[in-house]
C-alpha cells in the first residue's frame, strides 16, 4: 500500500483520466468504440459518482482507473504519474460480488491481505476488524453460498476495506441487492466512508440508479452512450445525512431527470447529439412485449406519463426505460415532448386493435423504418423472394457502423416476426416474406 | 459434471499432428530396436490363490503411480495450454489427436525402449506398463482441467488481479480450486479407463518376445492360457474387489471433500457422503497433521510473496512468454521430424496392404456404430428409469460406478468361450466385446442426462396428460440429447480402443481373428511388422478424428442450438 502523503489538504487529485478513449474489438475482429475522450479527476474526500445507462461504458472507466483494462488512448494519472499496471490506492467492490465459493467469509478477507504480504497476526487483526465493521461478526466462518446477497456484497466490501485502499471503487454495487437492503447498505457505507479518519479517502461508484448517486454522491458526472462519453458534472453540495423527503433532494433530483432526458431524448427542435452517420437510425434493442407493454400502460393512464415515472412504475432502469421510449417513438406510436410520454393517434390503435390487426398495423408501422423497408425492397427484387441473412447483415453495417451488427439483428428479427414481415429459416439462414 | 471437449472442424494442423505423432512413435521404435536381444529375466506367474493379493497390490501400486503422472501433466500441459495462446493452437489439436490414438499404438513402441533403456532389470517394463497406464488416463483429465481454466469467470479473476494475487496464489485460491470439481470427476473416468488395457500391459507379447510383469492383469492373462477357469474367476473377484476398496478408500471421500469446490449456487445438488471421510475427519491424529501442514504451507506462502514483490511483475511475465515459446518451438520441431520420419516408413507399406487398412476400417467402422447403437438401444430406457427415480439413482449410481470401472477385456475370455460354444463367429462376437466395455459410458450419461430434466417440465407433461412414446419423444429423449451425446462419443472411442482386443483374440494358447483395423493392429504388433503397425494406427487414428469432427461435432451443434436447458 502506498501510503497517503498528505491525511487532508486543499483538494488533491488522487486519480485522474484524461483524454481517455477506448475499443473493444469483438470476436468477429469488428471494433466498437466505447468510451471517447474521456477526462475525469477524483480528489480527495469526496465521493464521485458516475451516471449512464447500461452499455455507456462507465465500469469500463471504471476499469480503466483501476488499471485493470489498458485505455487504447489518452492517459491515466495516479498522484500526477503516468499509471503503470494496477492503481496502488484502490480496491473494487464487484457488481456480482465476486467471492472466492469455495471460501469462509473470513478466507475470503484474508486471502487479499496475504497477497498483499502482511504477517500473519497482521491478517488476524485486520480480518476481525473488517468483518465487525460491515456487521458479519457472526458469519466468519460461512461460505458464500450460504449468504444472502446482501451479506455477500458485505464480504465483498469488507475485502475492499482490508487492504486500507486510497480511493474505493464500487462497480453498481448494489444493483445485485434487494432494495431494503441496498437501503440500508448505502447508509452504512457512506458512514465508514465518513467516519474514516485517513482510507479510503475517497469513493468512486458507477451506478443506473438516479436517487442512489442522489444520496451517496458529492459529485455526479453524467455519461451518454454510443460511445460513453462525459456530459455533464453535477456537484451535489447537500448536507449528509440526506433525506429523501426534502425538497433539495427531490430538485435535485428532478433536475438530473431533465438533464438525462435532453441527452438521451432531444426534441426534434434541439439539434441532434449525435447524428447517425449515413442515414438510417439504429433501432433499440427492446423487445416487442416491452413496447406493447408501455403502450398499454399509457392507454391505462389516460395516454400520458413521465418517463422517470415510468422507470419506476415498472422497476425499469432509467436507461432501458427510454430504450423503449424510444422504440415507440420511432415506430410512431408515442410523442416525447420533454420528459412526458404522449400515446399517438397510430398507438391508441394499435391499443384498441385485436390480434390480427395489430399484426396489420405493427407491419405497417415497421415499413415505415429505412432499415426494414430497405431489406422488404431487396427481398421483393429477388426471384425467388428470399435472401440471405448476410445481406441483411452487409445493410446494417454499411448504415450503422457504430453498432454491434448482431445485437440490430436480433432485433430487426424480432420485431419482423411480430408483425409477420418477415420469415427466417435457422439453418438455411436466408429471410423470406411469408404469404399472408 | 463429465465435460467433454467439443471437437472442431479438421484443419492442416490436426493432419501435420497425426503425422508428427505417428512418425514419432516409429522413430523411437526404430531406435530402440538396435537394443533389444539383450538378457532379460522372465517372470513366472504364479497361478494359486495366495499370490493373487500381492499381485493385485502391484497393479494398484501401478495404477496409482501412473494416476499421479497423469494429474502432472494435466495440470502442468492444462496450464501451458490456457496461459499461452500461441501454444494453445497446437496443444489443444494435440490433445485431441492424442486421445483419438489407440492407447495400443503406444505399446510396442513403449515396451521396446523402455526395456532396451534397463536392459538387465525389469524397470523398463515396469515403466512401460505404467506409460501404458498413464495414456489411459490422462487426455480427458487434461481436457477438464483446460475447460475449467478458461472458464473461470470474469470478475472472479478480475477480483485477483485488483487484488494482486501472484501466479502461485492465483493457482492455489482460484485456478485449482475451481477446477477441482472436474478434475475430481474426470480423475475417476480416468482411473477406471487407465485399467481397461491392464491385461495386455502386464503381459504383452511382441514378435516372438514374451514380456511379463507380476500383477493381476498378468495373472488373468496366464490363466486364460493355460484355461484355468478358477483362477480367472479368482482374478475377476480380486478385481472387483481392488474397484470396490478403490472407491470406497479414494474416490468417495475425494468427491465428498471436493463438494466444497462445488461453483452453482443453492444446495439442491444432492450430497454426497463417505464413511471414510467422516471417519478420517474424525481422527485426532489427521486434525494434527492438518494443522502443521497448513502451519507449514501459510510459511511458504509468505516467504514467497515476498520474494515476489522484489522483482517485477512484467519481467516475471517476459521470462515465461520466452520459455513457453521455447518449448513450443522443440514441441513443433519434434513434431515436424516425426512427421519426416513417418514418410520414410510408411513407403515400406505396399498399395495393397493400403487398401487392406481401408476395408478393415469400414468394417470396424461399422461395428463401432453397431455396438454403439445397440448400448443406446437397453440403456436408454433403463438410464431413463434409474435417473427419473430418485430411489433408484442413490441405490444404483454408486453401483453402476464400480460396474463401469472393471475394465471389460478382463471378461472377454468368458464371454468368448460362451460364442464359442453358441457357434458364434467372431466377427459378430466383437460388436458384444466392445460393447461389454462401452455401453457403461452411455448408461452413466443418461442417467445424468434424466437427472438433470427440470421438474417443472415433467410435471407439465403430467398435467397435460403426455405419456407413452408421446412422452418419451417430446421430454425425455430431447431432454437426455446433449448428455447421449458425450455418451456416444465416448463410448464410440472407447469402442475403438476395445476393437484392438475384441478382433483379435488368444484364447486357450489359439488366435481367433476376424477382419478388421483392430485386428490388424493386434497383428502386426504380434509379428513385429512395425511400418504395417504404424500405418494400421495412423488410419484408425484419422478415422477417429475425421469421425469426431465430422459427425460427431454436427450432434454436439445441434444438442447445444436445440436440446440445451440451460438457455
Amino acid at each position: 500500500m502506498v501510503e497517503p502523503s498528505v491525511a487532508t489538504c486543499a483538494p488533491t487529485i488522487l486519480c485522474e483520466a484524461r483524454g481517455v478513449s477506448h475499443d473493444f474489438t469483438m470476436p468477429n475482429k469488428q471494433t466498437l468504440r466505447v468510451l471517447e475522450n474521456v477526462d475525469l479527476a477524483i480528489r480527495a474526500n469526496e465521493v464521485v459518482a458516475l451516471l449512464g445507462p447500461s452499455g455507456c461504458g462507465k465500469s469500463t472507466i471504471l476499469r480503466i482507473l483501476a488499471g485493470l483494462v489498458h485505455q487504447t488512448q489518452g492517459e491515466v494519472l495516479y498522484h500526477g504519474q503516468p499509471l503503470v499496471g494496477l492503481n496502488p490506492g484502490v480496491a473494487i467492490v464487484f457488481q456480482s460480488f465476486a467471492l472466492f465459493p469455495w471460501m469462509t467469509v473470513a478466507e475470503n478477507v484474508s486471502a487479499v491481505l496475504v497477497a498483499a504480504g502482511l504477517p500473519t497476526p497482521a491478517i488476524e487483526e485486520r480480518v476481525a476488524k473488517v468483518i465487525r465493521l460491515v456487521g458479519l461478526g457472526g458469519f466468519k466462518d460461512a461460505h458464500p453460498r450460504q449468504l444472502s446477497g446482501g451479506m455477500k456484497q458485505r464480504v465483498g466490501i469488507a475485502r475492499a476495506l482490508a487492504v486500507d485502499p486510497e480511493v474505493l471503487f464500487l462497480d453498481e454495487p448494489f444493483s445485485q441487492v434487494d432494495a431494503l437492503t441496498a437501503e440500508s447498505l448505502r447508509a452504512e457505507l457512506i458512514d465508514i466512508w465518513s467516519a474514516a479518519h485517513r482510507n479510503p479517502l475517497s469513493v468512486l461508484m458507477v451506478s443506473h440508479n438516479i436517487e442512489e448517486v442522489v444520496f451517496m454522491a458529492d459529485r455526479i458526472v453524467i455519461l451518454g452512450a454510443n460511445p460513453g462519453r462525459v456530459l455533464t458534472c453535477v456537484d451535489n453540495p447537500l448536507p449528509r445525512p440526506r433525506d429523501f423527503r426534502s425538497t433539495k433532494v427531490q430538485q435535485l433530483v428532478e433536475h438530473l431527470h431533465d438533464i438525462i432526458t435532453h441527452a438521451h431524448m432531444p426534441d426534434v427542435a434541439t439539434p441532434p447529439l449525435a447524428t447517425p452517420p449515413i442515414g438510417i437510425e439504429p433501432i433499440p434493442a427492446v423487445s416487442s412485449g416491452e413496447i406493447v407493454g408501455l403502450l398499454e400502460y399509457l392507454d391505462a393512464r389516460a395516454g400520458r406519463g413521465e418517463l422517470f415515472g415510468i422507470a419506476g412504475d415498472t422497476n425499469k432502469e432509467f436507461g432501458r426505460t427510454i430504450a423503449v421510449v424510444k422504440a415507440a417513438e420511432m415506430l410512431d406510436f408515442v410523442d416525447t415532448p420533454g420528459r412526458l410520454v404522449i400515446l399517438e393517434a397510430d398507438g391508441r390503435r394499435f391499443v384498441k386493435a385485436g390480434p390480427a390487426e395489430r399484426k396489420t398495423i405493427w407491419r405497417e408501422q415497421l415499413l415505415k423504418l429505412r432499415l426494414f423497408r430497405t431489406v422488404f425492397d431487396m427481398i421483393q427484387r429477388q426471384p425467388d423472394h428470399e435472401i440471405e441473412k448476410d445481406l441483411v447483415l452487409e445493410t446494417i453495417v454499411m448504415n450503422m457502423p457504430q453498432e454491434n451488427y448482431n445485437k440490430i439483428f436480433d432485433t430487426f428479427l424480432r420485431w419482423s416476426r411480430v408483425g409477420g414481415l418477415f420469415a427466417y429459416d435457422e439453418d438455411t439462414q436466408r429471410l423470406s416474406i411469408p404469404s399472408p | 459434471m463429465i465435460r467433454w471437449h467439443v471437437p472442431r472442424k479438421v484443419g492442416w494442423i490436426d493432419l501435420l499432428l497425426v503425422a508428427g505423432l505417428a512418425g514419432l512413435l516409429f522413430v523411437v521404435v526404430d531406435f530402440a530396436r538396435e537394443w533389444t536381444g539383450v538378457y532379460r529375466p522372465t517372470i513366472e506367474i504364479d497361478l494359486s490363490p495366495s499370490a493373487l493379493p500381492l499381485y493385485t497390490l502391484f497393479s494398484l501400486t501401478r495404477g496409482f503411480i501412473a494416476y499421479g503422472i497423469s494429474l502432472a501433466f494435466t495440470l502442468a500441459y492444462g496450464y501451458w495450454a490456457a496461459k499461452d495462446h500461441a501454444a494453445e493452437r497446437v496443444l489443444v489439436p494435440l490433445l485431441d489427436i492424442l486421445q483419438s490414438i489407440p492407447v495400443l499404438g503406444f505399446m510396442p513402441a513403449l515396451v521396446v525402449t523402455l526395456v532396451a533403456a534397463f536392459p538387465s532389470n525389469n524397470v523398463g517394463l515396469e515403466l512401460a506398463a505404467i506409460v501404458m497406464i498413464f495414456t489411459g488416463q490422462a487426455w480427458n483429465m487434461t481436457f477438464s482441467f483446460y475447460h475449467s481454466l478458461r472458464s473461470i469467470p470474469a470478475d472472479v479473476s478480475e477480483a485477483a488481479t485488483a487484488f494482486r494475487f501472484s501466479g502461485w496464489q492465483r493457482f492455489k485460491w482460484v485456478e485449482l480450486p475451481f477446477s477441482t470439481t472436474g478434475l475430481v470427476w474426470n480423475s475417476m473416468m480416468s482411473m477406471a479407463g487407465g485399467w481397461f488395457f491392464l491385461m495386455i500391459s502386464e503381459s504383452f507379447r511382441l514378435g516372438d518376445k514374451d514380456f511379463r510383469l507380476p500383477g493381476i492383469g498378468a495373472y488373468m492373462s496366464v490363466a486364460v492360457d493355460r484355461g484355468n477357469v478358477l483362477a480367472m474367476i479368482e482374478a475377476l473377484v480380486a478385481m472387483v474387489a481392488m474397484i470396490v476398496v478403490i472407491d470406497q478408500i479414494v474416490w468417495r471421500p475425494v468427491v465428498a471433500w471436493a463438494q466444497k469446490f462445488r461453483v452453482e449456487e443453492g444446495g439442491s445438488a444432492t450430497e454426497v457422503s463417505s464413511w471414510f471421510l467422516s471417519w478420517l475427519r474424525r481422527s485426532r491424529i489427521i486434525a494434527g497433521v492438518e494443522r502443521v501442514m497448513h502451519r507449514l504451507t501459510s510459511r511458504t506462502t509468505q516467504r514467497k510473496v515476498r520474494a515476489s514483490r522484489e522483482n517485477a511483475a512484467f519481467a516475471t511475465h517476459r521470462t515465461a512468454t520466452i520459455l513457453s515459446r521455447l518449448v513450443l518451438v522443440v514441441v513443433v520441431g519434434l513434431l515436424a521430424f516425426g512427421a519426416w520420419s513417418l514418410v520414410r516408413v510408411l513407403r515400406d507399406v505396399s498399395v495393397g496392404e493400403w487398401g487392406g487398412l481401408a476395408g478393415s476400417a469400414g468394417l470396424t467402422l461399422s461395428r463401432v456404430l453397431v455396438s454403439t447403437a445397440l448400448g443406446t438401444l437397453w440403456t436408454l430406457p433403463l438410464g431413463l428409469a434409474i435417473g427419473l427415480s430418485p430411489r433408484l439413482s442413490r441405490i444404483l449410481q454408486p453401483v453402476v460406478q464400480v460396474v463401469a470401472s472393471f475394465p471389460a477385456p478382463m471378461l472377454f475370455p468368458l464371454i468368448i468361450a460362451a460364442l464359442a460354444i453358441s457357434h458364434v463367429p467372431l466377427g459378430v462376437g466383437s460388436v458384444v466385446l466392445m460393447l461389454l466395455g462401452t455401453q457403461w459410458y452411455i448408461l452413466f450419461n443418461v442417467i445424468a442426462g434424466a437427472m438433470a430434466i427440470p421438474s417443472d417440465l415433467r410435471e407439465a407433461a403430467s398435467a397435460y396428460r403426455i405419456r407413452g412414446w408421446h412422452r418419451f419423444w417430446s421430454l425425455y429423449f430431447p431432454g437426455v440429447f446433449p448428455f447421449l451425446v458425450t455418451g456416444w462419443v465416448t463410448a464410440a472411442g472407447g469402442a475403438w480402443n476395445a476393437s484392438i482386443v475384441a478382433e483379435y483374440v488368444t484364447f486357450h494358447g489359439r488366435v481367433l481373428r476376424t477382419d478388421g483395423l483392430g485386428a490388424r493392429i493386434s497383428s502386426a504388433a504380434a509379428q513385429a511388422r512395425i511400418p504395417l503397425l504404424v500405418a494400421s494406427v495412423l488410419v484408425m487414428s484419422a478415422v477417429v478424428v475425421i469421425f469426431n469432427r465430422t459427425v460427431w461435432r454436427r450432434c454436439y451443434e445441434l444438442a447445444e442450438s436445440r436440446f440445451s436447458l440451460s438457455r
